[in-house]
């Protein structure tokens, strides 16, 4: 099947690409072009896989009447037992739809860098191979190689172009991820040793030795039955939850593993600050999807209380933390903090709602934020600076552009019929619906019981304001830059005014903002199925919480 | 015609104006001047308004029952969605109708009024926007598709308020009113939140099937919201009062009021329309859609808080001298008698005035804009007078509408302007609310009737002040005078048609001829739902029908006769020469403070801005410098330490390690100067450090926990029990 094929050449085509951009001498132009036709064929592939996907129902596992498509299964290290496994699933597909569509946006918005324009996009496609491999790879060990093949370029990334700033950004980015990499470096350490003493996880363990196969691992009674609630390994799977967690924490990231994202975004040159806000930042929150909640699912309801702190502190205090930013980007990168609060909390509550919320936040806010720092990158390079309170009147000199800026802004203050909002309210009202089971859930689970009740309104209540103080900053935002009468030296024209290939950047953000915000179901009938089944087993054990609550 | 074609058409009424925005907004600069755009969105108005108008009229002619149509929207799993989609009944179809017309007639208003404006097609085009939003709400059946509309019209009324940005006013008027506004819906969400997990997932009002929706849930479940010993009462009030708040925001309820007057900093089309008319109306017709999951306690609440809102409101407009300030304090205090007869229990009567309301109250901002297009821009006052002569078209509408909204009528008969017969039925309902409080023995209910009843001879009192200041009397300006013109006629004509139906709308929808004591008006009473609740609550004020009669009689008499005369009259003895006597007045002591008081609207304003928006800027400083100083502080601090952990051992390495063997030593320093990371560095050395820590995490919890696996007895190892303290 060529669609098996398309698969895997999403991977490697960007790896190709990279080699191919460093052929050409003193040409930036054709360098430029073979980074964009690369992602352009991506895209494309992309799109195939999708529409070739779309429909797919079945369970969560391997073999055929699978959710999971296109699964490609070849040795890699055959004595420790890894292997090189990629598939499609509703899990991954629309991040790799959102990861395509950037790309081809990030090279279009990365067309009049000209510091060593041939390194950049060689890192840059070495970054898409990373990321697509990330989402792609259903090995833990493959997953964990992409998760550390996507930092490298990103260090260099911000270490050469980017600001005053960029050596102390790019190391502290990078060491702060490899601290995340170390405790998932013990998980699966510990998998390995751990696997093989079970009786009755023999998916999990291939020639006496563990697999690092995430769907075996997820679909697997054996294994669920050792690590959940009573079993042998109860301890040690709530020891790695919490480890895990503080890996993908750190790139979601959630409060108080998040000062590496706001000076990483404020070296950054714009077109990575895009990236890392629009793909990056996703990688944590799709790995606790794809590993924490799928395979802990027991782990998931013990630890329920302790994500969800994490998700409304990382609203409220990033929320905060962005009303007093007096640099732009840096504002736009507190935002991202708050936002990506709203994906932690909607996934603590295990929820359908709240999931769907999680993921649709993810999606939401890969496209508002990589618009909010093109828009404030678009200034930037014009100004040469961002400090809010030396702006002022761009409505009146760059009208067209204020208009797409309020789409961008207004996306990422979370109005209806724009992205942000499907997200952030699913996510509030999954909050709510936790009630449902914690009321009846047994008494290992914390704050279960009668109380329940009134903790998660509390919870879904302090989480509900995050949404006057995104407005008040946004808004505060707003006035600041784009309104009052307007500036003689931020009036621009001729060679200096926005350029048509800034408005395609801009406006195809746009489109898909709004097309989102009106049309949600585009996420959620890719998605639908593979939750179904990827949390079957957490959706029995909560609905069948909720069903007594019915009962009663 | 079936009910599905007039769905149909309300959709199509509903989404016209969204493509007209995003025609305008695309194109409308590919045309040099500006009449094109704004003629071609009135067009699309327009013809929104016909297609209501049909379905209307089809609606009442064939009696037609209720229809849903629900388009399943945001995915909640499990197959289930969040509907949006139309909702055709009475309420819906009369609200669509209202809506168009007004918003028709200020669409053209808006044509004169911005004329010259450099910007007026993205004005068009803003109410355009601002038009579908409002349908949005109208036409929902849905708390969903209720907070989408709810967001979009805060929106729209944002960028109209602000629309002349380039001033410090309008900006923060804007930013003001949709902060504020925000702050009501963080109640909504919460209502929402509670209502969603509490009626089964669902947040769709009415559904088609039996059993489902929010009302269907309620009644298949046989929760009775008004049943006190019920243990869904606590959190059935919670969520009234949260949905509640959010119409406390669109409706500028105190305390959430203060940004409505401030929003008169934008256009007047925009006052017109947007914050007396329709938007802020949408704050009521939440409350009455709402109304059947209403506890007691939400009840009670919701009384409250309108009625301190029309006192508060109705006597802080006794002293305004800004025009465009008097009318919206007006609306303010209209706004609270609808929001109180929903607390009431009279919420026909409050989507009654919201449509009488509408109509006059747009006119009077059409007629006050009118004026201060003909004075330069003048807003105060007291430098109007006279005006009478110089344009008499918009005197006459201006009058008509104020005898509306003093709920004139004819003395001693049911003959009267629209206003009355909303008014007169909302103290009905709050004369047997407070009643009923009366004959527990709390004797503060009657505040609930007296409230009304007083502020009803009020309300006559500065709406005529306003007029006799403006348009009677000696000229105070001589110069705004001499330039003073009657407005052109796309502004005059569509004053004189809302004129026509302040006059008459209450006709229609009232037996005029009959019982003055109709229950309820002729028309939106088809919501079973609403009609159970109301029923259920009236039998708790039974026992009390005959006194709450008797007393509506009565003050009903003095309403007939000398509500609207006599404040009338003086108010023109007092005013007929300007601010001659009340200066003199307010120029004693006491009462000088107090007008002081009044005039600075009791002070909202700054106690708002010391408290609370100075209390957020604190925190907001406050965690950023915790972030700064404290988070990223310990992140620097690690990285101090490993710097100079590595430059000791390096140096151990050196002295005394070197000191032995050579070679070793060399490589070691190499090692302690890899810890300039601050400085910029070396990646390898990062690849070194990361396997270095990878391996020492490795012994410490993985080795162990292996062995604990391996040896049972082994399980007392350190490590083990530190995971086990540390887990449990």
């Amino acid at each position: 099947m060529p669609i098996d094929l398309f698969v895997d050449l999403l991977i490697f085509v960007p790896a190709i690409g990279a080699v191919a951009v460093l052929l050409p001498r003193n040409n930036p132009a054709a360098v430029k072009m073979i980074a964009l036709g690369t992602a352009i064929v991506c895209l494309l592939l992309n799109i195939a896989i999708a529409f070739d996907y779309y429909g797919t129902t079945g369970s969560y596992g391997i073999g055929s009447g699978s959710v999971i498509k296109y699964m490609t299964d070849l040795v890699w290290i055959d004595s420790v037992n890894i292997h090189y496994i990629t598939g499609v699933d509703g899990l991954n597909l629309p991040l790799l739809l959102l990861t395509s569509i950037l790309n081809v946006i990030i090279i279009a918005a990365s067309w009049n860098i000209e510091k060593q324009i041939k390194g950049f996009l060689c890192l840059y496609l070495l970054l898409m191979f990373g990321m697509y491999g990330v989402f792609l790879s259903l090995d833990f060990f493959l997953f964990y190689v992409f998760f550390e093949v996507s930092l490298l370029p990103m260090y260099f990334l911000i270490g050469i172009w980017g600001g005053p700033r960029k050596e102390y950004a790019a190391i502290k980015f990078f060491l702060y991820t490899l601290v995340g990499s170390i405790c998932l470096l013990i998980v699966m350490l510990g998998f390995y040793f751990l696997i093989p003493k079970i009786s009755g996880a023999e998916q999990a363990v291939a020639n006496g030795k563990a697999s690092f196969n995430m769907i075996a691992l997820a679909e697997d009674g054996g294994f669920q039955r050792a690590f959940g609630q009573g079993g042998v390994y109860w301890t040690h799977a709530k020891w790695f939850f919490m480890l895990l967690f503080v890996s993908f924490a750190i790139k979601v990231p959630a409060v108080p593993f998040h000062t590496w994202l706001p000076d990483a975004h404020v070296e950054a040159p714009t077109p990575i600050s895009m990236i890392l806000a629009g793909v990056l930042l996703k990688m944590g929150g799709y790995a606790l999807m794809r590993i924490n909640y799928a395979i802990f699912p027991d782990a998931a309801m013990w630890a329920w209380f302790i994500v969800a702190m994490f998700g409304l502190v990382a609203i409220i205090y990033g929320a905060f933390c962005a009303m007093a930013q007096t640099d732009w980007k840096k504002l736009v990168a507190y935002s991202s903090v708050s936002h990506m609060g709203y994906v932690i909390l909607g996934l603590a509550v295990l929820t359908t709602a709240g999931r769907n919320g999680a993921y649709f936040q993810m999606i939401g806010h890969g496209i508002s934020s990589a618009m909010m720092f093109y828009l404030v990158g678009v200034v930037y390079e014009r100004a040469h600076h961002r400090e809010l309170g030396r702006f002022g009147g761009l409505w009146n000199t760059m009208p067209a552009y204020t208009g797409l800026a309020a789409v961008g802004f207004f996306a990422g203050l979370g109005l209806p019929l724009l992205c942000g909002f499907p997200g952030e309210a699913l996510s509030l009202l999954g909050t709510f619906k936790a009630s449902d089971w914690l009321t009846t859930a047994p008494e290992w689970v914390p704050f279960a019981g009668a109380g329940a009740e009134a903790l998660v309104i509390t919870i879904g209540i302090i989480a509900a304001t995050g949404v006057v103080l995104t407005a008040g900053y946004v808004l505060w935002m707003f006035q600041r830059v784009y309104m009052g009468p307007a500036k003689p030296e931020y009036s621009y024209s001729g060679r200096e005014s926005v350029q048509p290939r800034e408005y395609f950047v801009m406006a195809v953000l746009a489109v898909f903002a709004i097309l989102l915000g009106v049309f949600p179901s585009i996420v959620f009938s890719l998605t639908d199925a593979t939750f179904g089944a990827a949390y079957a087993g957490l959706g029995d054990l909560v609905s069948n919480l909720a069903s007594l609550v019915g009962a009663n | 015609m079936t009910v599905e074609t007039v769905s149909n058409l309300l959709v199509a009424a509903w989404l016209l104006p969204v493509a007209g925005f995003t025609l305008v907004i695309l194109f409308g600069r590919l045309f040099r001047d500006h009449e094109k755009p704004a003629w071609f969105t009135v067009l699309v108005m327009g013809t929104s308004f016909v297609l209501s108008a049909i379905a209307l009229w089809q609606y009442m002619a064939n009696g037609m029952e209720p229809y849903c149509d629900p388009w399943p929207w945001l995915a909640i799993g499990e197959g289930k969605f969040l509907e949006v989609g139309p909702y055709v009944d009475e309420v819906s179809v009369l609200l669509m109708a209202m809506v168009t017309l007004i918003s028709t007639l200020v669409h053209i208003y808006s044509v004169g009024y911005m004329h010259g404006d450099p910007r007026k097609s993205r004005f068009m085009a803003y109410m355009q926007l601002f038009t579908f939003s409002m349908l949005t709400i109208v036409i929902a059946n849905s708390l969903i598709q209720l907070f989408v509309g709810w967001e979009l019209v805060g929106l729209t009324s944002y960028l109209l308020i602000g629309f002349w940005y380039e001033k410090r006013g309008p900006q923060l008027a804007s930013k003001k009113a949709f902060v504020m506004n925000r702050i009501g819906d963080t109640g909504f969400l919460i209502g929402m939140g509670i209502v969603f997990f509490k009626f089964g997932g669902d947040l769709v009002l009415r559904s088609a099937e039996p059993g489902l929706g929010i009302f269907g849930t309620m009644a298949a479940n046989g929760m009775n919201p008004l049943d006190l010993s019920s243990a869904d009462q606590w959190w059935l009030t919670i969520a009234g009062i949260g949905l509640f708040c959010g119409a406390m925001g669109k409706s500028a309820q105190f305390p959430l009021h203060t940004w409505l007057p401030d929003a008169m900093e934008g256009p007047t089309p925009v006052s017109s329309i947007v914050h007396s008319a329709t938007m802020v109306a949408a704050g009521v017709y939440l409350s009455a859609r709402i109304f059947p999951i209403l506890t007691p306690g939400a009840h009670l609440f919701i009384s409250t808080i309108g009625l301190i809102t029309l006192v508060l409101a109705a006597v802080i407009a006794c002293a305004q001298t800004d025009i465009k300030r008097v009318l919206a304090y007006s609306t303010l205090s209209q706004l609270g008698y609808m929001i109180l007869a929903v607390g009431v229990g009279a919420y026909t009567f409050a989507l009654f005035h919201l449509i009488t309301h509408a109509f006059f109250k747009c006119c009077l901002f059409q007629c006050s804009g009118s004026v201060i297009h003909a004075c330069h821009h003048e807003q105060e006052m007291p430098k109007y007078g006279g005006l009478m002569r110089k344009m008499p078209l918009t005197a006459i509408a201006f009058a008509i509408s104020t005898l509306a909204i003093a709920g004139a009528a004819i003395p001693y008969t049911e003959y009267a302007l629209s206003g009355f017969y909303s008014k007169d039925g909302i103290i009905a309902g709050a004369i047997n609310y407070g009643e009923a409080f009366g004959r527990n023995g709390m004797s503060w209910g009657s505040l609930f009737y007296w409230g009304p009843v007083i502020i009803a001879y009020v309300t006559p009192f500065y709406m005529m002040r306003a007029f006799v200041l403006t348009f009677l009397g000696k000229p105070r300006d001589k110069h705004i005078h001499d330039h003073a013109h009657e407005a052109p006629w796309t502004m005059w004509a569509p004053q004189l048609v809302l004129a026509l139906f302040a006059i008459i709308i209450g006709w229609p929808m009232f037996r005029v001829g009959a019982s003055i004591h109709a229950t309820a008006p002729t028309m939106l009473t088809h919501d079973a739902a609403g009609q159970e609740h109301l029923t259920m609550m009236s039998q708790g004020f039974d026992a009390h029908t005959e006194m709450a009669h008797g007393f509506h009689l009565t003050h009903g008499f003095l309403l007939h006769g000398f509500a609207w005369i006599i404040p009338m009259v003086l108010a023109a003895v007092i005013y007929w020469n300007g601010f001659a006597i009340t200066s003199r007045i307010f120029g004693l002591p006491v009462l000088k403070q107090l007008h002081w008081l009044v005039y600075n609207k009791f002070g909202f304003d700054g106690l708002y801005d010391t408290i609370f928006v100075a209390l957020c800027k604190i925190v907001a400083k406050l965690a950023a410098w915790f972030d700064r100083m404290v988070v990223d502080g310990l992140v620097n601090l690690c990285g101090w330490l490993g710097k100079n952990i590595g430059f000791a051992v390096g140096g151990f390495d050196d002295q005394v390690v070197d000191g032995a063997v050579r070679g070793t030593g060399r490589s070691a320093v190499k090692l302690g100067g890899v810890f300039h990371f601050v400085q910029g560095g070396n990646l390898r050395v990062y690849v070194l450090i990361l396997l270095a820590v990878g391996l020492a995490g490795l012994a410490v919890v993985v080795i162990p926990l292996a062995l604990g696996w391996a040896e049972p007895a082994a399980a007392s190892t350190a490590a083990t029990a530190t995971i086990s303290a540390l887990t449990q």
